[in-house]
């Protein structure tokens, strides 16, 4: 059975516990690459609203204070790309390689290369044979969001029936929305045993979620609705059907991802802020992906000073509402 | 009734209570969170208790041929403006209306209307600016000195003199000459890119670069050629704005330890913007400010300075500037001179 283990910021004291601290770094420099999975504008990651641009941005920003000089790749999304770069990383006799890489017959032909190399690997979100894997728990994430959801209906509609409602793209063949969902119905169902859950598809477009509830809506008239969207952008859009519906008293949403499009700086206000505290939108399940770096470069250093990593090393998920967006994302621009 | 239980459900989630914050806010123990003042309990002075009259008297060996450089940015409408901070001057010159004039001898006159919050242009950060909670400087629990209008302690009435030695560190030449300066495009003369972690090595370098040793009571200047976009403005205010490079936390604590009155630079917040770990924030700000009572001054117009540094290969210079008496204010801007 895999070993899951729960961590974030717990990793950079294990860093310092291994010498690797800023003040180790004229001892020896690493170079490590990352081949990022997509970064071609307008692809998001994993069904959220990452981007593989603010993926990589964060390894650049964790670069900045430890010992490693970086090269970057960018897979494109394709298998043959994947694994030229792999090639070239191994060209450019990097000490370690971070994979993130979709495809299963591509990381394992990355693993068996890297393998001949003697160049260990870390695979980000999808596994490579071998390799030490980091990513989400998507189950972990959804069971945040369910439970949110029981709460709220628990402590404000009490005794009354509710629906649950699941918006996103369902169509997705991957586990990870499997897992998101199956974790969101757990999370439901620790408080409300009985409740039923609707699904809307919106294929991949957000922007549908607006239209697919509009028209639900109609159909459940005077029906309390717990809705979970599955990514952010989807939760942004689900609001305005709300909002133009006239149901906010009876319609709550929480999101999975915490991105951009849900949370912003002082200045730019958007749904998840301190100031927005009545928002039908109750909070959003933090994946940081954004903050991928922070916590990857870390286990490479402790793999590349010959400790033996978890099989699977999960991100810190939490929810994330208007009173403590700013404590997690804390804005430069306040004022 | 939602507000309650969103605050319940922060605690649901795995991270950490805000009802906790929220304690933390209205009643910390700051004897745990700020260190005590090594100026005395009672002290709202901070760092400008070392600028005594020897350390004034042999900054003053600096002026050597009386020649007077600015490191004052324009303040005027335009200029780039951190968040949300606005500026408006208003000209009141109705007394160049014809008939306006007063008295047999045509007194006329103009004044200035002036809207804008203190915190812009060339400013300094004074000890109210910044805390942890509501502990400020020198163990203050600041929600006890706070009205409607102003702070009643820790204001910048109690500042004494700046009139001390002043060291220009240039990065740009300590980047250049270690080979690693990625600079901005943007950017006219060379300058360090934002998100650029300036170390205590990197200051060392460039003090060494001109064979200074701080000494107690220096102002520290930090030259990272960012100023140049300031000087674009309105048409780089967006990317002025965006980042800076900027001293990390454990460079901040170095600079303390060489018991140093204030830290400028030529960017809007001396630190390294985006943050060293993107879950804190302004922490340079707490180190500098409520830790150690050193002052931070923002958006100094070092290129001139460090050009003179360069052509001369003299990195100090004596420092001509002033805060006025503003009573219980959090920081003014201010104009500074260097004379050499």
């Amino acid at each position: 059975m895999t070993r899951l283990v729960l961590r974030r910021r717990p990793l950079l004291a294990g860093l310092a516990a291994f010498g690797l601290s800023r003040a180790a770094a004229g001892a020896r420099r690493y170079r490590i690459a990352l081949a990022d999975l997509d970064e071609s504008p307008g692809v998001t990651l994993e069904g959220l609203g990452f981007t593989g641009t603010e993926l990589r941005s964060s390894f650049e920003m964790a670069a900045r204070t430890l010992p490693v000089d970086m090269l970057y790749f960018d897979n494109a999304g394709d298998p043959a790309r994947t694994i030229a770069h792999a090639d070239a990383a191994i060209a450019a006799h990097v000490d370690l390689l971070i994979e993130y890489s979709a495809d299963a017959d591509a990381n394992a032909e990355i693993a068996r290369r890297l393998a001949a190399a003697g160049i260990p690997v870390l695979a980000l979100v999808h596994p490579v044979p071998g390799a030490p894997l980091y990513g989400p728990d998507n189950r972990a994430a959804g069971l945040i969001a369910g439970r949110a959801l029981g709460a709220f209906a628990r402590e404000n509609w009490p005794g009354k029936p509710v629906l649950g409602l699941v918006i996103g793209d369902l169509a997705d063949s991957g586990p990870a929305i499997a897992d998101r969902v199956q974790g969101i119905t757990e999370g439901m169902q620790e408080f409300l045993p009985a409740f039923e859950l609707a699904r809307l598809d919106t294929g991949g477009q957000s922007v549908r979620a607006d239209a697919l509830l509009t028209k639900f809506l109609l159909t459940q008239r005077g029906q309390r609705l717990l809705i979970a969207t599955l990514d952010d952008l989807s939760a942004v859009y689900a609001k305005t059907a709300i909002e133009t519906n006239r149901r906010q008293g009876d319609c709550v949403i929480v999101s999975q991802g915490l991105d951009r499009n849900i949370h912003g700086t002082a200045s730019e206000k958007k749904e998840l802020d301190p100031n927005n505290r009545g928002s039908v939108v109750l909070g959003s399940v933090a994946y940081y992906m954004d903050r991928y770096g922070y916590d990857v470069l870390p286990l490479a250093l402790r793999l590349l000073a010959g400790e033996t990593l978890s099989p699977r090393t999960v991100t810190h998920h939490g929810l994330v509402t208007a009173a403590n967006v700013f404590r997690e994302y804390p804005p430069y621009d306040m004022n | 009734m939602r507000r309650l239980l969103m605050a319940g459900l922060a605690c649901l989630g795995m991270i950490g209570c805000i009802a906790t914050a929220n304690a933390q806010n209205t009643s910390s123990d700051c004897s745990k969170l700020v260190p005590v003042s090594p100026f005395g309990p009672d002290d709202q002075t901070g760092a400008t208790n070392r600028v005594t009259p020897q350390v004034t008297k042999a900054a003053a060996a600096e002026i050597q041929e009386g020649k007077t450089i600015s490191l004052t940015n324009r303040l005027v409408d335009g200029v780039p403006l951190f968040g949300t901070r606005f500026t408006k001057t208003v000209l009141t010159a109705t007394g160049l209306v014809p008939g306006a004039a007063l008295g047999e001898n045509g007194l006329t006159y103009m004044e200035d209307t002036w809207l804008s919050q203190s915190h812009v242009g060339t400013h300094l950060d004074g000890m109210g600016h910044i805390g942890k909670w509501d502990c400020y400087y020198n163990q203050t629990p600041m929600g006890k000195y706070v009205n409607q209008n102003n702070m009643t302690r820790l204001g910048l009435e109690n500042l004494k003199s700046f009139a001390t030695r002043g060291v220009i560190i240039d990065l740009v030449r300590v980047y250049q000459a270690a080979n690693k300066l990625k600079t901005n495009a943007a950017c006219r003369k060379p300058c360090l890119d934002k998100g650029t972690v300036i170390s205590q090595a990197d200051l060392e370098a460039g003090l060494k670069m001109y064979n200074v040793t701080l000494r107690e009571g220096d102002m520290v200047f930090l030259h990272t050629g960012w100023v140049d976009l300031f000087e674009q403005f309105p048409a780089q205010n967006a990317l002025y704005n965006s980042g800076e490079a900027g001293i990390g936390v454990d460079a901040a604590k170095w600079l303390a330890t060489q018991k140093v009155i204030a830290v400028g630079a030529d960017n809007w917040a001396v630190e390294v913007i985006p943050f060293e770990k993107p879950e804190l924030v302004f922490a340079v700000h707490q180190t500098l400010i409520t830790d150690n009572g050193i002052h931070i001054i923002e958006n100094v117009k070092t290129d001139d300075i460090a050009e003179e540094a360069q052509k001369t290969g003299r990195a100090t210079f004596f420092v001509n500037m002033s805060v006025p008496k503003a009573v219980g204010m959090t920081g003014n801007f201010v104009a500074i001179n260097a004379i050499r």
